[in-house]
């Protein structure tokens, strides 16, 4: 343990500052069992970073070492520049952690719990003001036992966000909550981030990464198998283009840049070059006097690029990160 | 950043803090309670009972002894694990270690409701003997207040200690039962060491209640362990071998505990 860590301080108005967490090659093992293979990566101030995978994949495992309770195999993690084990001290005010699965008493009341968790905490935020936060004002008085899934979760939100923390790690925040308590906790989330505020998140729910995240993280079997913004991840699948041909139709003609997916009469095209490629399609449909029936052409979407990385057992150690 | 303004609590006052919640979870358990109540007043109960012995001392002393080694382990203890088990098992262990207390001060909170009661129920045991006038003066006090708050410290720890291979509450029942026969049968609590071979006693003075035991015998009663009575000088004179061997469990706990202490339910 050591006390006397000093933390970097917050960065000033325009300045980027160093990165609020910082996490080089980590590996975490069970045993013999690898869960994290050495992943790195770096959050800063004002910046949601998500890590994405199936489950298994070794994102609650990397959270734990970020979270100070778990040390790693090999490789650092250093939150707003301190070891979070050993600078447990230092790092802890600074830190609001939202676990995965995590209980509360059930006999105390909503308001007994916060004021509770407020009072060992350095500088927490007002009881009365964190509950209205999250909708909870008028279920003070209840017991613990009493609150849905969905109120609980809310809870738990509020005790991880109500020391002002500048890192907070949220592990799957919204699972089983309903869509509007999903639009609250993002909502509170936003403002945490907007005030300079560090966030790193696992989620199931790719929405919830598009809607929250600055840059994404897809792990697999313990590495990270793809990195960037949302745009950037949903890049790397390409773009569909799907119609149906009528009976009489010329033959298609081959357009370069295009994978032809099916053939008559419904016809599906991978590019990675969306615009060109539609753009001579239709001139051609044009030209022959063609109606591509139920003509559609979308970009991949971040989930099709999960889809198509996250699950697949094959060539896991030869997989590009990037 | 917000200025601060208030200062941060200090170590012992945010530990306070969630001490006094778990306390006030302890008072709405209603059959905890009334179950905290019960077992003193059964012991008063059974001071009659050693007074038909015949014996020349005042059997209120000799009931002090026995409660104070019976609390800690069946209350104390026993409710220690089952209370550490509970709370891991509902992952709020994990939920508090999240926080700015330390693990230490998350497990010795959580202890605060048992230890309070243990204190209560010695007392209302003291007060019920000296009601029917059962009381005399004790040899010495420090003693006895020496194995009781080493005891209550090792009863911590080794109820630490005992989750590691306690997987439910309910299972406390059966991993609790090592420590509960040693400490019935063989630390001087119902039956006096003296009764066993001279060489089986010197033995069995090492195991982790005997001390206990032998204090608080030696400052309520005035008798050590094989049975000759004393006086002041007598019981210090007595004192330095239980003392040892306290501390070293006391030791030795608190290397094993936090070695082996699981704070989430295994998966």
């Amino acid at each position: 343990m050591r006390p006397d860590a000093v933390l970097s301080p917050p960065p000033g108005p325009g300045e980027t500052g160093p990165p609020a967490v910082e996490v080089v090659d980590l590996e975490r093992r069970y045993g013999t069992f690898p869960a994290v293979r050495g992943i790195s990566f770096e959050v800063r101030p004002g910046e949601v970073f998500a890590l994405l995978g199936v489950n298994g994949a070794g994102k609650t495992s990397a959270l734990e070492v970020l979270e100070g309770l778990a040390r790693p195999a090999a490789g650092t993690v250093r939150v707003l520049g301190a070891d979070p084990v050993a600078d447990r001290t230092a790092v802890r005010p600074s830190l609001g952690v939202l676990l995965q699965a995590s209980g509360l008493p059930g006999d105390l009341t909503v308001a007994e719990t916060v004021r509770t968790w407020a009072g060992t905490l350095t500088s927490p935020q007002p009881v009365d003001e964190a509950l209205a936060q999250v909708g909870l004002t008028g279920r003070a008085d209840v017991r613990v036992r009493s609150l849905s899934g969905g109120e609980r979760r809310r809870l738990d939100l509020t005790l991880a966000l109500l020391g002002r923390p500048r890192v907070i790690v949220l592990d799957e925040p919204t699972t089983g909550l309903d869509p509007e308590s999903r639009r609250t906790v993002w909502g509170l989330v936003r403002r945490r981030v907007a005030e300079g505020a560090a966030v790193v998140l696992t989620t199931h729910h790719l929405e919830e990464a598009e809607e929250l995240a600055d840059r994404i993280a897809v792990m697999r079997a313990g590495r990270i198998v793809l990195a960037g913004t949302a745009g950037e991840i949903a890049a790397t699948q390409p773009a569909t283009i799907r119609f149906q041909l009528p009976p009489d139709a010329p033959e298609l003609p081959a357009v370069p840049g295009a994978r032809l997916v099916a053939t008559s009469p419904r016809v599906e095209l991978h590019t990675q070059a969306l615009q060109p490629v539609l753009t001579r399609l239709l001139a051609w449909a044009d030209r022959e006097g063609v109606v591509l029936a139920g003509l559609q052409a979308r970009s991949a979407t971040l989930e099709q690029a999960f889809l198509a990385v996250a699950d697949s057992d094959a060539d896991v150690d030869g997989a590009a990160a990037a | 950043m917000t200025a601060l303004t208030t200062p941060a609590p200090s170590r012992l006052r945010r530990s306070l803090v969630l001490a006094g919640a778990e306390t006030r979870l302890l008072l709405r358990n209603r059959t905890a309670v009334v179950n905290s109540v019960l077992m003193p007043l059964l012991l008063v109960a059974a001071v009659r009972l050693l007074a038909v012995g015949g014996e020349e001392t005042a059997t209120g002393p000799r009931l002090l002894v026995t409660a104070t080694g019976v609390t800690l382990v069946f209350l104390t203890y026993y409710n220690l694990v089952t209370t550490f088990v509970a709370r891991r098992e509902e992952l709020v262990l994990q939920r508090m270690r999240t926080g700015e207390l330390t693990e230490a001060e998350v497990l010795l909170a959580t202890s605060v409701p048992t230890l309070l009661v243990t204190v209560g129920q010695l007392l209302l045991v003291a007060l019920g003997v000296l009601v029917l006038g059962e009381w005399a003066a004790p040899v010495d006090v420090v003693l006895p207040l020496a194995g009781l708050v080493g005891g209550a410290a090792l009863m911590v720890l080794l109820a630490a200690a005992s989750t590691a291979f306690t997987r439910t509450a309910e299972s406390a029942q059966i991993t609790t039962l090592p420590l509960v026969l040693v400490a019935t049968a063989a630390s001087g609590l119902f039956f006096p060491l003296s009764a066993f071979p001279d060489e089986v006693g010197q033995v069995l003075r090492f195991l982790p209640l005997s001390p206990v035991v032998e204090l608080t015998q030696l400052g309520l009663v005035g008798r050590t362990w094989d049975g000759d009575a004393v006086d002041l000088a007598g019981a210090w004179a007595a004192a330095p071998l239980p003392l040892l061997v306290l501390a070293g469990w006391l030791v030795a706990g608190a290397v094993v505990a936090p070695r082996v202490f699981r704070w989430a339910p295994r998966r």
